[in-house]
């Protein structure tokens, strides 16, 4: 009998049941569902917090952990769900991160939207369930599941251009499927076992030889889902395509979400010193840091708003990858916290840019002429956020970048420190030519900056609650910038986690 | 072995497939080629000379194939099937617009 | 020229790749089966703990049901996907259809097509079969129709409304199934006790027979839905 800890199941079961009511949301009112889609959310959202509320005392002497067993209690052949100090940061700030893209989603979709949100909270549950889950056949089951959801959305505009890019998502995305299936199957018929925590006790009775294979597959597997340098061209196409709502869910929090799974893949279930006995580690950093200085690069060149923004994605993404392949205490922080970070922004950056686009001839940089005239306050966030990018203090892409290059440099990898540096100059470059050129004056009448301001007293009226969700992510990279000792404790606890898989194993295995 | 070598030739000529070829449709095909290669592998490979993992009624049976490997690989069968059908609905779509499904000839159109 | 270098480059890859993947899978032993782990304890206890004399079944529709419901979510959302890239307001209306013989037999044919797919669904955990499988078979029966007698009888017969309808239902006794696991048993899509009976017999396995319909009809009718959305280009044609 296991009662206990059915909020982890909840957690997924909640946005997929929303899913189900979105699905024939087709006969409701506009606002019966919005109503809907923003109370899931807000329940998820909720229930995650409250997690973190009632087991602070526990999350606080890092011992925090929840499971969950589906199927037969005492047999090997069990699915876990298991949440630790690590799970519970990155479904917290995913959660977060999304609650505010529904509630922008239900202003920005004007067509289909019942067909569009039940996508996105079923990719909301699979989400959920790549985080949570213990078991390696489930997590490539979500990952798959991500795959397919997300591709009608990216297609969601039918044109050309989205049309292809939404193929071209699919056809990566499938072939890092199979990777990973292969590397999977090969851990069962060597171990015989699903479990990540049996998987991770047992890993060092695999032949060197099979162990390279194994996590080479996993690597290219999660190197094309993450975008990283020799494959990473279907990521600037994919997430400049499809609506700014999606593109904030792919670039700001699908992301993440690889990268969650990349640190439990190869530091829980792998351990880390498999990597550096077979020299990978150092490999994979390099490329990552390459990736990153291509990324910043093919960003200078990009005409289009929202392709520059995904170039510098990938820049942001090589970097935090590079970073945390140094393995160190301080690396990890710095990671950790430009995850955040970079969730924070770059979903606040596609928002706005999505409401900076609506009424623009198209995303060309040309057509942007005097959208900084137009839209003044939006523009401002929009500005701020860049500079929270580029590293600006006192936002908070200062303090996660401050971090990074602190732990290039306390582990003396200078390329490194080199990369973050550079990346933030030539990201000023290319913030600056967008934001010159919306500043060029065009004749228009518009609002002054007060008028605009005191316009937001209508708070309920459509454009407001767009803009009302752009200004929230400015706040919080302003006001985690200002004080990221918040996130010292859950940053901290997490990185206990990293540093020590042993409790993880234990726990699931023993539970 | 003889099932590893067929693997392996199946798996890069979906590869190859996926690859080199320019018709959307044979990639289509490239990438189902190499989702077969590894779930034929899958199964044969699992295959240990004993008999199919299902009881008959009266009959004592010693030494049965593994089954997990094979429910696993229903599984992958179903999610192959949903993203070839994906990957096909969205080609027809690109015909539509473009009139061609020739990777090339796309690429091209767009520069 | 740049094509042909291009071409040249990814032929070498492509024998390095096979090449690496030969030196690792070649010098592979032979799967002895494992004496500890997942597949003994299946072998040995699957049936005294499910019921089910296939453990194929056994393993997707109960120590996996998740993963099975997963499954079924992908392909839900595959139609959803699908149904959301092709809509069109155009009603497929074709009735020409093939020959007279072609017709005819098929007409004699059908009902034993759909009896072989509804006992594949039932008898999934008797013998080889299941949900799935059965589906698929189920889902033929729609594409027959629609080439065969043109997809105007399919509309009448079949409507997409019907089809989502199944599908719908499907996944509702599959979750309802699921749902009651945790009031009855304790644990999400746990084997329901209660309908256990004499192993062997057509109703018996606890849950799983009632997962395979349920699956079986979510299967047949998406994958009818996904074949029906791809199809209604050519008919516009057909005017």
């Amino acid at each position: 009998m296991s009662w206990m800890n059915i909020e982890l199941i909840l957690l997924i079961a909640l946005p997929a049941l929303t899913a189900v009511i979105m699905y024939f949301s087709k006969y409701f009112k506009q606002r019966l569902r919005n109503f809907f889609a923003i109370t899931g959310a807000g329940i998820e959202l909720y229930l995650i917090f409250s997690l973190f509320v009632v087991n602070y005392e526990a999350v606080k002497k890092s011992d925090f952990f929840l499971q969950y067993t589906i199927g037969y209690q005492n047999t090997p052949f069990v699915i876990n769900f298991a949440m630790d100090n690590l799970s519970l940061l990155f479904s917290l700030i995913v959660t977060g991160a999304v609650f505010l893209i529904v509630i922008f989603s239900t202003q920005y979709i004007r067509d289909k939207e019942h067909r569009y949100f039940a996508l996105f909270f079923l990719v909301l549950a699979a989400i959920q369930g790549s985080i949570l889950t213990a078991d390696l056949f489930t997590l490539y089951l979500f990952i798959e599941t991500i795959t397919i959801f997300t591709t009608p959305l990216i297609s969601f505009k039918k044109t050309e251009e989205t049309t292809r890019a939404a193929m071209q998502y699919l056809f990566y995305g499938i072939t890092g499927g199979i990777f990973f299936f292969i590397s999977m199957i090969l851990i069962y018929f060597k171990l015989g076992t699903l479990k990540m925590a049996a998987v991770a006790e047992s890993f060092s009775l695999i032949s060197a030889p099979m162990q390279l294979t194994i996590i080479i597959f996993f690597l290219l597997a999660l190197i094309i889902k993450l975008g990283i340098f020799p494959i990473h061209f279907w990521l600037p196409r994919a997430h400049s395509a499809c609506p700014a709502p999606i593109s904030a869910l792919l670039s700001g929090v699908l992301l993440k979400v690889y990268l969650y799974i990349f640190m439990r893949l190869f530091w829980t279930m792998i351990s880390f010193d498999f990597l550096v006995n077979l020299h990978l580690n150092a490999f994979v950093l390099d490329l990552a840091l390459v990736s990153s200085l291509i990324g910043h690069i093919f960003a200078l060149q990009a005409d289009n708003l929202k392709k520059m923004l995904a170039y510098s994605s990938i820049g942001h993404i090589g970097m935090i990858l590079a970073v945390l392949m140094l393995n160190t205490e301080a690396a990890f922080y710095g990671g950790l916290l430009h995850i955040i970070a970079h969730l924070l922004m770059k979903s606040g950056l596609f928002l706005s840019s999505g409401y900076l686009l609506q009424r623009t001839l198209s995303h060309h940089i040309d057509d942007l002429k005097g959208i900084g005239h137009k839209n003044r306050l939006v523009f401002i966030a929009f500005i701020t956020i860049c500079l929270g990018t580029i590293g600006m203090p006192p936002l908070i892409g200062f303090v996660s970048k401050w971090y990074v290059l602190l732990a290039f440099l306390k582990a003396r990898h200078f390329f490194g420190a080199f990369v973050v540096g550079a990346g933030s100059i030539i990201a000023l470059i290319y913030y600056l030519r967008y934001i010159s050129q919306a500043y060029e004056t065009v004749k228009s009448e518009s609002l002054s900056l007060k008028e605009e301001f005191f316009s937001l007293r209508e708070i309920f009226n459509s454009t407001n609650i767009m803009k009302t969700v752009i200004y929230i992510f400015t706040l919080l990279v302003i006001f985690f910038g200002l004080s990221y000792q918040l996130f010292e404790l859950p940053v901290n606890t997490a990185i206990f986690e990293l540093l020590n898989p042993q409790k993880y194993i234990e726990l699931v295995l023993g539970g | 072995m003889f099932n590893n070598l067929i693997f392996i030739i199946l798996f890069m000529l979906g590869f190859y497939a996926l690859v080199i070829k320019t018709n959307l449709i044979k990639n289509v095909i490239g990438l189902n080629l190499m989702e077969a290669a590894v779930f034929f592998w899958v199964i044969s490979f699992s295959d240990i000379g004993g008999k199919v993992s299902i009881h008959k009624l009266g009959e004592e049976v010693t030494k049965f194939n593994d089954p997990v490997p094979q429910a696993l690989t229903l599984t992958g069968i179903v999610i192959g099937a949903s993203t070839a059908a994906l990957l096909l609905t969205l080609i027809i779509e690109l015909n539509k617009f473009s009139g061609t499904i020739d990777r090339d000839q796309l690429e091209g159109l767009n520069d | 020229m740049n094509k042909l270098i291009k071409k040249i480059m990814s032929l070498f890859i492509l024998a390095g790749v096979t090449y690496a993947l030969y030196q690792n899978f070649s010098l592979m032993p032979e799967y002895q089966g494992l004496n500890e782990g997942l597949s003994s304890y299946i072998i040995e206890s699957g049936l005294n703990d499910t019921g089910s004399l296939n453990l194929i079944t056994a393993v997707l529709y109960d120590y996996r049901a998740f993963d099975s419901l997963g499954e079924s979510t992908v392909i839900f959302g595959a139609v959803s996907g699908i149904v959301l890239i092709l809509s069109r307001k155009m009603l497929p209306v074709s009735s020409k259809g093939l020959s007279f013989i072609v017709k005819r037999t098929l007409g004699i044919m059908t009902p034993f097509i759909a009896l072989f797919g509804l006992y594949v669904i039932t008898h999934g955990h008797l013998t080889p079969g299941g949900g799935f499988q059965g589906g698929v078979i189920l889902a033929a029966i729609s594409i027959i129709f629609s080439i065969v007698y043109g997809s105007a009888f399919d509309y009448r017969r079949y409507s997409p409304q019907t089809k989502t309808a199944l599908e719908t239902g499907g996944a509702m006794i599959f979750l309802g199934l699921g749902l009651a696991g945790i009031i009855l048993e304790g644990a999400f899509l746990h084997n329901l006790g209660f309908l256990t009976a004499e192993t062997g017999t057509l109703i018996s396995a606890g849950s799983i027979p009632y997962i395979n319909i349920g699956v079986g009809f979510k299967v047949g009718a998406g994958l009818a839905i996904i074949f029906y959305s791809m199809i209604q280009k050519t008919f516009e044609e057909d005017f």
